[in-house]
């Protein structure tokens, strides 16, 4: 049986969700997309707690689209969580995120973080991104079943 | 032979005499105070020197006991010392204090020796030296090397002081420009991104003045961002430590004529005359360099001129100087240190885009390398751009 990827979106800023949303509508990809907006919503939705609980409406995604500027618990202290997780810690999360500081981009990839990704600033240009995420991420990866 | 021995006598009597006279203005010519006393500590003889070290005539001191001059609080001295002698012991340059006749003290070294008179010891000569002027230097020696320690403590806790606060400045200063990094930058995605979406999702609507609008919306945002980008590698490229390793100088070049369109063969002529040397470097410092010196040569020129540069090098005593000669607009010599200056732009935006911080972050890197740059020019007649680096040894 084949089960379409779930797309988890960490991001607080509604614009960039609007953008988001969007970008991946516009390049064809119908795979569900849940947003969280903040670090602790993220790891309640990948721990299955409290409204989470129930893993029909709310799948494990396969992929977690992570920014890094989040209230509450930062993108790091997310990406730190996932990857202390047993059963997470082959999750695909890819940060995307306005900062392209050197020093966010070595912790990502340090905590683990499979992609870094900095938010293009033109709806083309996201477009594109998306695109190329659908192409790469949806039809050539290889993702490990977390059950 | 009796007279001979009475003779005798006399002549030994007589040279003895006469040393112990010669012994007495040797002893009474002495600085030091000379003092000899019997075991009871009274005192037998005085020189001079004793008169002038403790202020007491000779007729003053003898007969009296010694404890005079022994201030009080130390009264245990002077049997400790007794003491040691009969013990058989020497005591040499033992220093301590003495009280004058007018009540003051004297600092003194102290040598006493036993008399002996039939293998007996019944006195002691004591020589005191007053050492007041040696213990004054040495109080003045401490108290400076006590200052001096106190000045150094103070010193060095202004430049704890002053480095704390300078790096909490700096702390302050990387969060500002991580949270620029972060939070400055989205508004101008959504703006960006929503006049996109405008300009696709209702272009039937738009009439050409409303197009026109969104793409300077647009622009400016794109502008800005660019601005924020650049202030940001400013402020990088600012602080920290630079680790220097030798850099392929030539390697750098090639990888930025490659990555900048504008930088084609097609649209410049750039030619890059062998050898130049490597450098005491940071890599990516120097490819910014390069990247800001060559896109700056191949944007300024006059309209219709395709852009030139020849980049070479020379070795001036331990250092490179890698030299950008372009056939640009040039630089009038009352520009030309204002153009290293961040925001340091000659032209309007309307004539040359760009930022006006490229140069200030080329001169903050050189700098950062412990190099410099600079610039030859002439209005009209083409810029030379040099850049000076260590050598690799």
């Amino acid at each position: 049986m084949t089960t379409i990827s779930t797309i988890l979106l960490v991001e607080d800023n509604e614009d960039d969700v609007f953008l988001m949303e969007r970008a991946i509508k516009g390049a064809g990809i119908i795979n569900p997309l849940f947003v969280v907006e903040d670090g602790q919503e993220a790891i309640d939705y990948l721990s299955g707690a409290g409204r989470y609980s129930n893993r029909d409406i709310h799948p494990i995604p396969s992929i977690v689209f992570l920014d890094l500027k989040l209230p509450i618990k930062g993108g790091l202290d997310v990406l730190r969580w996932i990857r202390s997780k047993t059963e997470l810690e082959t999750l695909v999360v890819i940060v995307l995120t306005s900062s392209n500081e050197p020093s966010d981009l070595k912790q990502s990839y340090r905590l683990g973080a499979n992609s870094y990704v900095v938010k293009p600033p033109t709806a083309s240009q996201l477009l594109d991104l998306a695109k190329a995420f659908k192409w790469y991420w949806l039809q050539f990866n290889e993702f490990e079943k977390v059950s | 032979v009796g007279v001979s021995k009475i003779s005798r006598d006399i002549t030994d009597r007589k040279r003895a005499e006469q040393i112990a006279s010669r012994l007495a203005a040797v002893v009474e010519s002495s600085d030091d105070a000379i003092i000899s006393m019997g075991l009871d500590t009274i005192i037998t003889t005085w020189n001079r020197g004793a008169e002038r070290t403790f202020g007491y005539t000779a007729a003053e001191a003898i007969g009296k006991s010694v404890t005079m001059l022994i201030p009080q609080g130390s009264e245990d001295e002077e049997p400790r010392i007794l003491k040691r002698l009969l013990d058989g012991e020497r005591v040499d340059h033992y220093e301590t204090v003495r009280q004058r006749k007018d009540g003051s003290r004297v600092s003194v070294s102290l040598t006493v020796s036993p008399i002996y008179y039939g293998g007996k010891i019944i006195g002691v000569s004591k020589i005191s030296r007053d050492i007041s002027d040696r213990k004054r230097a040495e109080e003045a020696l401490r108290q400076a090397q006590e200052e001096l320690r106190r000045h150094a403590e103070t010193l060095e806790q202004q430049v704890a002081d002053r480095t704390a606060r300078l790096s909490e400045t700096i702390q302050e200063l990387e969060a500002f420009s991580y949270s620029v990094s972060h939070d400055m930058r989205s508004p101008l995605r959504a703006m960006q991104g929503y006049s996109d979406a405008l300009l696709e999702e209702y272009k039937d609507k738009l009439d050409a003045a409303a197009v026109n609008y969104l793409t300077r919306i647009n622009r400016v945002a794109s502008r800005m961002d660019l601005l924020i980008q650049d202030v940001l590698a400013y402020s990088r490229v600012s602080k920290g430590e630079v680790q220097r390793r030798p850099v392929n100088v030539e390697n750098v070049l090639a990888d930025v004529i490659q990555q900048y369109p504008d930088l084609e063969r097609v649209r410049s002529s750039i030619r890059v005359h062998s050898p130049i040397p490597s450098v005491l470097g940071h890599e990516a410092y120097l490819t910014q360099i390069f990247s800001n010196l060559l896109n700056n040569a191949v944007k300024f020129v006059a309209p219709g001129t395709t852009p030139k540069i020849d980049v070479s090098a020379t070795i001036q005593e331990d250092m490179v100087r890698i030299s950008l000669v372009d056939n640009g607009i040039g630089i009038a010599p009352e520009h030309q240190k204002q153009i290293f200056q961040i925001f340091g732009r000659v032209y309007s935006e309307k004539k040359f885009e760009g930022t006006g911080i490229g140069l200030a972050i080329a001169r903050k890197a050189a700098e950062r390398m412990g190099g410099s740059i600079g610039v030859i020019s002439e209005l009209g007649r083409g810029s030379e751009f040099f850049v000076l680096l260590k050598e690799v040894a």
